[in-house]
């Protein structure tokens, strides 16, 4: 017999860091399934994480897929389950099915440029695939990664981050001025226009709240990038997770199982309902 | 194969199948539905479409997905909860409505089969009745591909001669059946096979409503997802469960978590229907509606039957029942809308 | 009687002098017997207005719309709708205006009379038919209606095929309006809580299996909650119709929602809807009777309402929708009420 798409396997939770408190707080994560950790998956994928009792959500994988031994998620509390899992301790199991979605195409971005543009929590799902393409680097052109949020204590991977200014290009941005703040001020699409990244032998890749990629892609578009050049993910609401509950559409596309890795010249013949 | 049922001898029939869970249509006050028989006497074939369509046998508004619970000491156990079904007989569907079958087939097979429908679907067995007047004044399946005796989707096809059933078994399933009474079922005569395709041919000319021009729809409606048209089609639309719930062909669906202790934690998780007419069907947690109003909702309904289900499936994702039509309170009719849809801009 | 080309006379001139937004009427469906609902807006669109005995729906459900789709806007046009009501939508837009929900500037009320009729249950006049084709349906002169098919004029007396709601109510009669076509009917009827009197002489475990079983068909499409114009809120104890979330919405907000209602559309949960419904329009609702009419398996809801009416009124003195300046029944609170059932 097949496995059954709708359970979710159990994992333990190994690690919690929080990222960001305040009103919109957010936590990282680290699981470990209790039986085998033979989950495979590619970069931009995600898995629907249980908390039973409250439901489901659906979320990103943030570590790459290179890393065998945990996996990790970084959430923003949004609603019930989201709450649920902020209130969770190191020991506490949830359950997890997946991986979801296509995930990005990186095996045809070798030898090419990359610049990761994300806003607030939308550097989760970038996460993954920046990892993967640092630890191959030699595979890769030059990688660059364009973030912001609106304060400097909402910025996530704030140690990474330090840690990453000495591998690769880094530029920040908060959306009002604040003392000490050195980096740009401003809206990431702005900050995008400001460093005005060459298009020659690049690829984009997006992620963040729909209106930040709205005006992201118009940045982009300004620079002169191609549509096949830039990538986002789009956000719909979930529940199945695998092209049946019928919600997440685009048109014909299911974002859970057809996406939510978009080039813009995919997404852009799409319905523009998200 | 094909065979005679005196329809004397139909009672007996289904006496012999009493191994099988038996479901048909059954009249209430004014309306029939679909119902679970217990004594093989109450079947009559005689119903006027039914208000819910078969699918609610094999695709049931509620069921339980799993249970989780923790026990004292506080281990987190969760249990798959898989039907376990008896084999069942549907008597009496209408052709339209086992078209939708197949359909449904679809969406719950592919990438990911879905394990809850498939338990259901296997071990249902589809025996049709041919419509040789139409059962609803909205029918129209000859617009979307159907017919009034179409076979697909079944297993045995009914048809009405009088004082005799025309029976015509299209699966192993279906061969099952007659052979469990081989006794009763006589050869065809050539009068019968005569009959048999009279009444086909004449029941196709009762069918008094019609899509215009459907071949053009799906592209024409790709060229409208913008149009001002849906907000003047969707204005006295209620935005409720009625065309949805009723369709045979509609199968989106919610999870959630229903909690029976919260301490020890002991619950289940369920699936139930849901549909694009209700507002948070796609409300995000920050209160983002991609389809935040009647007409985005209306498009999607009518849209995913005729545009993106063939593009993904090539089918149309409507078996012209007239359910929706009938039965939506404020008389929105998806003939009438595609219609519309076929001359706009004109 | 009502005249039909006096209605349309009225709707080309409020729309020709532009007094109004959009009038709400009816018109002829393509799906059966039944009419639509009409969204007139060019004085030339009114031709396609009627009004039969069959006009049974109640329009003012659009009214919530309306307002919601306005509140949306930043520049609304700020000219009423042109609303089409009978005697009870009348009183569905009395209790609109009495809990503050719309304001009168915001209507122009076109009134029907329903005379000495009302309107014609479908499901009867279907039956009374048997199968054969309506082709028109007029008022009669007397008590009664005309109804033609293909074999012709039948006369058809209005206790047949009236709907229940008609024979039990209390004012045919438009009780706030800014036109009105049609006169004021002299028929009163016997008894406004007729309905009831089997129903009420079952016994407490009759009752019980009869509510079970009508409740147990349920399957939570809420179209009864949708067509009604008292179910209005954003939020409903079942779902979110129109949850508003704004920046200042914490992740606990609505994280601790409370679920009063579970999705499943079992036995328990629809008894749970139901009742919260009923209890809600206690002294809300105006035996409109539409909550019954789109249910898609005739449960028989209008008992519900019709119960807690008789109580408001037998308790309380408390007649629904007459006066939009009086206090709502669940919102004040005298010295007088009786206690004696609060245990
Ligand atoms: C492809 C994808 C990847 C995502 N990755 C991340 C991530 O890495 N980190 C993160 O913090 N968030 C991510 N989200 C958003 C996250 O799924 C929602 O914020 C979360 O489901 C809200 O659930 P809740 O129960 O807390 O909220 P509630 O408001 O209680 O929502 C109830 C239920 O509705 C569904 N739902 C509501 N909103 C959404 C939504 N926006 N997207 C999907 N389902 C929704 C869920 O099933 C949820 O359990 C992602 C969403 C998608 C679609
Ligand atoms: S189209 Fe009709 S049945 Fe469907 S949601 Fe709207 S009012 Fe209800
Ligand atoms: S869309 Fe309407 S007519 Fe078509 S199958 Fe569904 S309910 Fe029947
Ligand atoms: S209209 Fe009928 S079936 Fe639908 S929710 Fe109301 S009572 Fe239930
Ligand atoms: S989440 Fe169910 S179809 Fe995408």
């Amino acid at each position: 017999m097949e496995h059954n798409a709708y359970i979710p396997r159990l994992a333990k939770i190994i690690q919690i860091k929080e990222e960001v408190s305040g009103a919109r707080p957010i936590k990282t994560f680290r699981t470990q399934f209790l039986n085998k950790n033979d989950f495979a998956f590619h970069c931009g994928q995600c898995t629907m994480l249980s908390v039973f009792g409250k439901g489901e959500s659906m979320i990103s994988i943030s570590s790459p897929p290179l890393i065998k031994d945990y996996l990790q998620f970084s959430i923003l509390k949004m609603g019930r389950v989201t709450s649920a899992l902020h209130e969770m301790e190191v020991g506490d199991k949830i359950g997890i099915r997946g991986p979801y979605g296509n995930g990005f195409p990186i095996e045809d971005w070798k030898g090419k440029n990359l610049i990761f543009i994300g806003g607030g929590i939308g550097l989760a799902p970038i996460w993954s695939v920046l990892q993967t393409a640092l630890g191959k680097k030699q595979e890769y052109g030059e990688l660059k990664l364009i973030y912001g949020a609106r304060t400097s204590k909402d910025l996530v991977f704030k140690e990474e981050l330090k840690e990453l200014k000495k591998k690769m290009i880094v530029h920040l941005s908060i959306d009002v001025e604040e003392p000490e703040w050195e980096e740009f001020i401003g809206f990431v699409p702005q900050n995008v226009t400001d460093k005005k990244p060459s298009p020659k032998n690049a690829i984009t890749i997006t992620c963040g709240p729909p209106i930040m990629i709205k005006f992201v892609i118009q940045a982009l578009k300004d620079l002169e990038f191609e549509d096949a050049q830039i990538y986002t993910t789009v956000e719909n609401k979930m529940k199945c997770g695998i092209g049946k509950c019928g919600r997440c559409n685009i048109g014909m596309h299911y974002v859970c199982k057809d996406g939510p890795v978009y080039s813009w010249a995919e997404l852009k013949k799409l319905p523009q309902e998200y | 194969m094909k065979k005679i049922l005196r329809k004397k001898s139909f009672l007996q029939w289904v006496k012999r199948l009493e191994s099988y869970k038996i479901y048909a249509p059954m009249k209430d006050d004014d309306f029939w539905n679909f119902a679970l028989i217990n004594n093989p006497k109450d079947l009559n074939l005689n119903h006027s479409n039914t208000v819910l369509s078969p699918k609610k046998i094999i695709f049931p508004q509620r069921e339980v997905i799993l249970e989780f619970s923790t026990s004292n000491d506080s281990e987190l156990e969760v249990k798959e909860i898989l039907p376990e079904e008896k084999a069942s007989i549907i008597f009496g569907v209408r052709p339209c409505d086992a078209r939708a079958i197949p359909l449904m087939d679809k969406v719950f097979g592919g990438d990911f089969t879905d394990p809850y429908y498939w338990k259901r679907r296997d071990k249902t067995i589809l025996v049709g009745l041919s419509c040789n007047t139409p059962p609803s004044s909205n029918c129209f399946c000859l617009s979307v591909e159907g017919s009034p005796h179409s076979k697909e989707g079944l297993d045995i096809l009914m048809t009405d001669l009088g004082d005799k059933y025309y029976v015509e078994s299209l699966t192993k399933k279906g061969d099952q059946l007659i052979n469990l009474a081989k006794n009763l079922f006589e050869e065809p005569n050539a009068k019968d096979n005569k009959d048999l395709e009279n009444i086909h041919k004449d029941s196709e000319k009762k069918i008094k409503r019609q899509i215009q021009d459907i071949k053009n729809i799906p592209a024409k409606l790709k060229e409208m997802f913008e149009s001002p048209f849906w907000d003047e089609e969707s204005l006295s639309c209620l935005r409720c469960g009625i065309c949805t719930y009723l369709c045979p062909t509609c199968h989106c669906f919610d999870i959630n978590d229903e909690i029976i202790s919260s301490s020890p934690l002991k619950g289940k998780r369920v699936r139930t229907w849901d549909n694009c007419q209700f507002p948070d069907f796609t409300m995000h947690s920050s209160g983002h509606n991609p389809r935040s109003d009647r007409a985005s909702r209306l498009r999607q309904r009518i849209l995913h039957k005729f545009q993106y289900f063939i593009e993904q499936y090539q089918n149309y994702q409507c078996t012209g029942c007239g359910r929706c039509i009938s039965k939506c309170p404020v008389g929105i009719d998806i003939i009438e809308v595609l219609n519309k849809v076929e001359n706009y801009g004109t | 009687m009502v005249n039909l080309e006096e209605l349309k006379e009225n709707a080309k001139e409020l729309l020709k002098q532009e007094k109004v937004k959009y009038i709400i009427g009816y018109k002829r469906g393509t799906n059966g017997l039944m009419p639509v609902p009409a969204f007139i807006k060019k004085p030339e669109d009114v031709e396609n207005l009627i009004w039969d005995p069959l006009c049974i729906y109640n329009l003012t459900r659009f009214l919530v719309d309306e307002k919601r789709k306005k509140a949306k806007q930043k520049n609304p046009d700020e000219r009423p709708v042109g609303l089409i009501v009978k005697g009870c939508d009348s009183r569905a837009v009395n209790v609109l205006l009495q809990e503050k929900f719309i304001n009168r500037e915001d209507i122009y009320i076109i009134g029907i009379s329903c005379e000495n009729t009302g309107v014609v249950d479908e499901k009867k006049l279907v039956k009374k038919l048997k199968g054969k084709k309506v082709k028109k349906i007029e008022f009669g002169k007397k008590n009664g209606f005309i109804v033609s098919t293909e074999d012709g004029q039948v006369e058809v007396p209005s206790s047949e095929i009236l709907a229940e709601r008609c024979q039990e109510c209390i004012a045919h009669f438009p009780v706030v309006y800014d036109v009105l076509l049609g006169e004021k009917p002299k028929r009163k009827p016997d008894n406004p809580f007729k309905s009831l009197e089997k129903m009420e002489s079952l016994s407490r475990e009759e009752r019980w299996t009869f509510w079970k079983e009508q409740l147990d068909k349920c399957i939570r499409c809420y179209a009864c909650r949708s067509t009604c114009p008292m179910c209005y809120c954003d939020e409903c104890v079942v779902d979110t119709i129109n949850f508003a979330v704004t920046a200042d919405t914490t992740a606990e907000e609505k994280a601790q929602k409370i679920k009063w209602v579970e999705k499943s559309p079992v036995l328990s949960e629809n008894f749970v809807y139901h009742f919260i419904r009923a209890i809600h329009l206690a002294g809300r609702c105006i035996d409109c009777g539409e909550c019954e009419r789109v249910c898609p398996l005739d449960i028989p809801l209008r008992f519900l309402n019709k119960k807690l009416e008789k109580e408001a009124k037998e308790l309380f003195g408390y007649d629904v929708g007459f006066d939009p300046d009086r206090p709502s029944l669940v919102s004040c609170f005298k010295e007088e009420d009786p206690e004696d059932f609060i245990r």
